[in-house]
Order: structure tokens, then sequence, then C-alpha cells
């Protein structure tokens, strides 16, 4: 009798123990766990180490968004779990490529892009070992780089534009971020990287070669700022500020006069020094509003969101990485930008 | 003579000597890492240009592999050209002891570069806490059912398998999850590490009960001792030394999994710092970051050593601190507690 008392008890305990451990990280976030579209809380804004998205850190640290009167918090990731976390509902927008907005908008969780950053313009690099000089090189060559993102992407660009196969090369997958070190060993004749590893890479192997480089294909590949389509129909009116601040570090940006202290924010962002950082700036295309506008057209060409979006579409099929077409349309809002003059 | 005094099994050293060779482990590693830094004759494979001549591709304070480096220089005295210079270096990736030292230092004293940004003791009070929090919660729930799987056959029928299966699953892969379950700040980190030290906490703790002396058992038995009182009177205390023990592994454990756990959801804590200086290649910060946590988990272990001879004096053999200042503060009496008890 006394036994079976016991178990029970040893029983309610195991459970309250449980529910305690389960309740208290989540209860410490519950006030955020809400779904964010019908707080009244700030926009919660993922974004990563790219220059084109540290560059918001020119309106917080200027106090843009306090003027503008929108409460924007940004909250600093890794790329990838700053998708994830956007994935799961938990920020309401977060700064992706148009490209990888398309890959997860196919696999569930539609984003809508309101703004375009950037393109690249030369920090996402195809680098060969010394001796090869050029595409036409690497045909039977081995080349390292993560199968199905960007790169990928941009060797088969590079290819068809050699008028070469995706069958001439053998691709490695390699992840980004170690795709220094797999130029270094001797392994493979090229990888592909963007910014910070691809400068790295250039640095790790003496004489090696950026052969293709993202200014070749200007539009290629975009950099966005990627919407829950909730909360951007339920707070319309503060991403429409948000852009508008966006505009604002644009000027920011473009007047010589900031340009010291434009560097100093951004690298301090991701603690570098500021002489290595103006490397990076220099591959990322800042597009002005009117730029940004005729971006936001409609037309098949990679000058165009629809058009470089369709052209990653078009890949993302070719390559699996999704089965049905994703239609660009479904994925673009050019309104906020077109409001602005 | 001499050397019968070191190697005999088991044979404990004087304290003295064993001092000696305790610091010796550090200053061992600390030398070869010396040598290897200073001494170019041991291991330089770089060449570090300090001026690059006619060599179109050399820029100063360039890294050139030494074989490169010759070859680029032949070919240009063949061909009367100016060679370039450059001195016996290390990869970028081994620094020298003195260049970590000085980022070490560096790094507590930077002011963050932005105005909201931690500085990095805050930044390693982040990842305390979250180790803290991670590895409360994992006890909370181990221990308990770690000792009650130890000791009674139906917990642990009813728990090992599961466990025993889940904890092969790992804990990273349990990210995009945690983020979606518990949001972006400190719930899904915490969650990483309950997941990685818990299934192995059970079991530890679980195979430390079981090794409890049976004498023990038979003994407090012939006395009397039957039912519950035998848990509690007996295997509790049996084991509480060991399984103090086994806790300060497992916080070790913990540790392993905070670099993981950080980059879940929004990057903080020192890992952030790691990341951000391996992707710039600034290695030095990177040594100087891992030796914190090394110096944080080595400091907060022989802590805890010193509690744990101080909590469980009847296996240490030690008179704790506590019982010390009893005898000094206050008047002898007949018998403490333990004459309450018998029966």
């Amino acid at each position: 009798m006394r036994v079976k008392h016991l178990f029970g008890l040893l029983l309610v305990i195991a459970l309250s123990a449980l529910t305690l451990a389960a309740c208290k990280p989540a209860g410490k976030e519950g006030t955020q766990a809400k779904p964010a579209a019908q707080a009244k809380g700030p926009l919660k804004i993922a974004y990563s180490d790219w220059p084109g998205w540290v560059a918001w850190e020119i309106g917080i640290q200027k106090g843009f968004f306090k003027e503008a009167g929108v409460d924007a918090q940004f909250q600093w990731f890794e790329y990838a779990p700053s998708m994830d976390a956007f994935v799961a509902g938990k920020v309401d927008a977060v700064a992706m490529s148009n490209g990888d907005t398309l890959v997860n908008g196919a696999k569930g969780k539609k984003g809508t892009m309101i703004l375009i950053n950037d393109y690249s313009n030369g920090n996402d690099m195809i680098i060969a070992r010394p001796g090869i000089k050029s595409i036409k090189d690497l045909k039977g060559k081995k080349v390292a780089l993560e199968v199905g993102l960007l790169e990928h992407l941009m060797l088969n660009h590079a290819l068809k534009q050699n008028g070469m196969k995706p069958e001439d090369v053998t691709l490695i997958n390699t992840p980004t971020h170690q795709t220094a070190q797999t130029l270094a060993s001797g392994d493979v004749d090229a990888i592909a990287a963007w910014q910070p590893n691809s400068g790295q890479a250039l640095k790790a192997v003496n004489g090696a070669k950026a052969i293709y480089t993202s200014a070749n294909a200007p539009g290629l590949i975009y950099d966005a700022l990627v919407v829950d389509p909730q909360s951007l129909s339920d707070r319309k009116e503060d991403w429409q500020k948000v852009v508008k601040v966006w505009y604002r570090i644009i000027d920011y940006m473009k007047n010589p006069a900031n340009e010291k202290e434009v560097l100093q924010i951004m690298s301090a962002r991701v603690n570098v020094p500021a002489a290595e950082y103006a490397t990076y700036m220099k591959g990322t295309r800042f597009l002005s509003l009117a730029e940004a506008q005729e971006a936001f057209k409609q037309s098949a060409s990679l000058t165009s969101l629809y058009g470089s979006s369709k052209n990653a579409d078009d890949f993302n099929i070719a390559n699996k990485v999704y089965d049905k077409p994703q239609n660009p349309a479904d994925y673009i809002d050019a309104s906020l930008v077109a409001n602005l003059k | 003579m001499a050397r019968a005094r070191y190697f005999i099994i088991w044979k404990e050293l004087d304290p003295t000597r064993r001092r000696v060779f305790q610091i010796c482990s550090f200053i061992i590693p600390l030398l070869v890492w010396s040598v290897v830094s200073y001494c170019p004759a041991v291991w330089h494979p770089m060449v570090r240009v300090t001026e690059p001549g006619s060599i179109a591709h050399f820029r100063v304070d360039a890294l050139i592999e030494k074989r490169a480096f010759f070859r680029e220089n032949a070919k240009a005295v063949e061909e009367h050209r100016q060679p370039a210079s450059g001195v016996p270096t290390n990869p970028v990736y081994l620094p020298a002891p003195h260049e970590v030292a000085v980022s070490f230092y560096k790094a507590f004293v930077t002011p963050p570069r932005l105005p909201d940004e931690p500085w990095l003791h805050q930044s390693l009070g982040h990842s305390i806490k979250i180790i803290l929090w991670g590895f409360l919660i994992s006890s909370l729930l181990a221990v308990p059912l770690g000792i009650v799987g130890g000791t009674y056959r139906l917990f642990s029928y009813l728990t090992d398998p599961f466990i025993e299966f889940f904890r092969y699953l790992p804990a990273p892969a349990f990210a995009a999850l945690a983020v979606a379950v518990l949001g972006i700040y400190d719930g899904p980190k915490v969650a990483i590490i309950v997941i990685g030290t818990f299934f192995q906490q059970v079991l530890m703790i679980s195979n430390t009960t079981q090794r409890l002396d049976p004498a023990l058992l038979e003994a407090a038995q012939t006395l009397g001792a039957r039912g519950f009182k035998l848990f509690t009177r007996v295997v509790i205390p049996g084991i509480l030394p060991d399984v103090y023990r086994d806790m300060r592994i497992l916080l070790g454990w913990a540790w392993t999994y905070l670099i993981v756990a950080e980059v879940v959801g929004n990057s903080t804590g020192i890992t952030w710092f790691i990341n951000q200086q391996a992707k710039y290649r600034i290695y030095d910060n990177v040594y100087a970051a891992i030796i914190m946590i090394g110096i944080i988990g080595l400091t907060t272990d022989l802590f805890l050593a010193w509690i744990g001879s101080q909590l469980f004096t009847w296996k240490s053999g030690k008179k704790s601190i506590l019982s010390r200042l009893r005898t000094v503060y206050s008047s002898p009496r007949p018998k403490p507690e333990l004459s309450q008890e018998a029966p």
C-alpha cells in the first residue's frame, strides 16, 4: 500500500518538474511568443552580416527609426538561423536574398520582398588556383561550393555565358565558410563563395585569382527585406516608414562627408577593422530609390527583381531544390517603394 | 631509489612534488607552443613578405608558402629582377602565445564599438547564464530520475530504453525546432543545452547509483532499516558524493553545447565573438576566447571540488570549514545529530 503511494508521489513530482522546466524558458519570452502581427509591439527584423544588411545599423545608430516614429527592433543572427526564425514566425521580417525567399516560400513560409537593399557587385566570386585564368579553363576541373545555393546559381550562369554546360565541371559540395581552406588544401581547382569567405580565400592561396564575380552578372543576386505577409497587411504604415528610413540611410551613405563614419559604424557591427571592411563595400551595389523603383518593374532581364527571381526559380527547379515553380510576383510588393519620391 | 618513488602504481606523491607536476601540466604545452612559435628552425612553413621586390602578386605582409616564395625569388634572380624579401612565420591559424595574451587583455579593456553592444565580460556573463539555466533544468529532472531509476528496477525499465534511444539524437538537430517552439532569445539556447546534457546525465547518475556498495545496504538491513528509510538514509547519502562528482563532469558536458546553442536564435554571448572573429580570420582573438572558456570552466570546477570536499566530509575524510568553525566558536557539545538518529 505504502509503496503505491510512493510511486504516485514520485510521478507527481516528476511531472510537475517537467511542466516547470518546460514553462521556464518559454514563460520568459511568453509575451513575445504571441502572434506578432496582432501585437502593437516593435517590428522584429532579423539581419546578418552581409554589407547590404549591415547598413541598417546606420539607421539604428543615428536614431532614424525613432525620428520616423517606427519601433523597429533589429536582431542580429547568423544567416541560416535568421531564416529559421522567420520560418518559425518568431520575427516579422528577415534580410534575405531573392533566391532564398523563393526557397523558403516553396517550403511553406511565404515572405514578401518590399525593399531591395543592394545587389552583389563583386562580393560573390569564383576563385581559381594559379594557372586557371578563365571560366573556360575550368572544363573538366573540380569546383567546391555549397550546392543549391547562390554561388551554384552564379557558376551555372558563368558557364552558360561561356557556352559551357553545368556538366563541364565537377562540383564538390562544401560549406561556404570552409571554402578558403578547401582551396588552400589543393584538392580542388576552384571555389565559389561570398565575402568575407571569398576575400579570405584570395588571401589564403598565393596567386589565386577571381576569374568571375557577381560584377559580371549584375542583378543575378538581389538582397531584400522580406516581410511576413500577415504583418505587412496588419501594419503596412509601419513598414512604409521602415522603407522610408532605408532611403534616408542610402542618402546618408551616399554623402561623401559621412564616408568615414558609415564605415566605422558598419565595421563595428561585425567587429572587424574598418580598412578591411572597405573592400567588402566595393563589392556591394547599394540601389538608389530610382534604381530600386526600376528594379521593381516587371521585366524578364536580371535588372528586374522579377526577372532575377524567375532566373533563380528556374535554377531551383533544375536542381531540385523544390519541385513546383514559384511565381515571383507572389513574393514581391513594389508598392511601398513606389510610394516614395 | 628516486625512480621507485615515482613509479609505484597508485602511490600518492608528496604534496610539493604533486604541485610541481600539476604546474608542469600547463607549462609543457605552453613550452611546445612557444618553441613552435618562436624558433623559426622548428616549423615556420610560411614567409611574411616585408618587401615585394619585383614580384607582381606579392604584397607587404602577405603570407606566402615557403616553397612558392623561394621559387618566385629564384625566377626573379634568373630574370635579373629584384627578388622579394621576407621573414619566416607560422600560418595565420597559429598565432604566438604573446599575441594571444595581448588579444586576451585587449578583448576585456576595449569598449564595444557600438553603444548598444555588450562588453566582452557581459557576453561571457550571458553565456554563463545560459549554461547555468540549462544545467539547472537538466539536473532538476535528471538527478531524481537517475537516482530513482538506479535504485528501483521499475523506473529503470520505464525510462532507460527511451533515454538510450534519445541520447543518440544530436542536440543541434533540434535547433530549428527549438526556435519554432521557444522563440529566438534564450529559450532555445537553454533547450539545446538541456537536450545535450539531460540524457547522459540520467544514465550516468543511474549508473552511479547502481554502483553503491551492497555491503552498506546489507549492514543497514541487519540493523533493522527497511523500505523507504533504506532509500533516504543509506542510498542517498551513499551515492551523493559520487553524484556530485558526476555533476562536475556533466557541467563540462553542458559547456560543450554552448557553441551550438548560442547560434540558435539570435547571436549572443561568447559564441558570437568567436564566430565573428573566425569568419574574418582574426585567430588570436579566437584563441583568446577559447582560453577564456577554459579558464572559466577550470575555475568553476576547482571551486566545486572545494565545495564538495566541504559538503561530503564522510567521503573526503576532511573536516569541513563549517565543523572547524563550530569547534572554534561554540562550546563543545556531548554528541551532535548522529546520536539522535540512532534508534
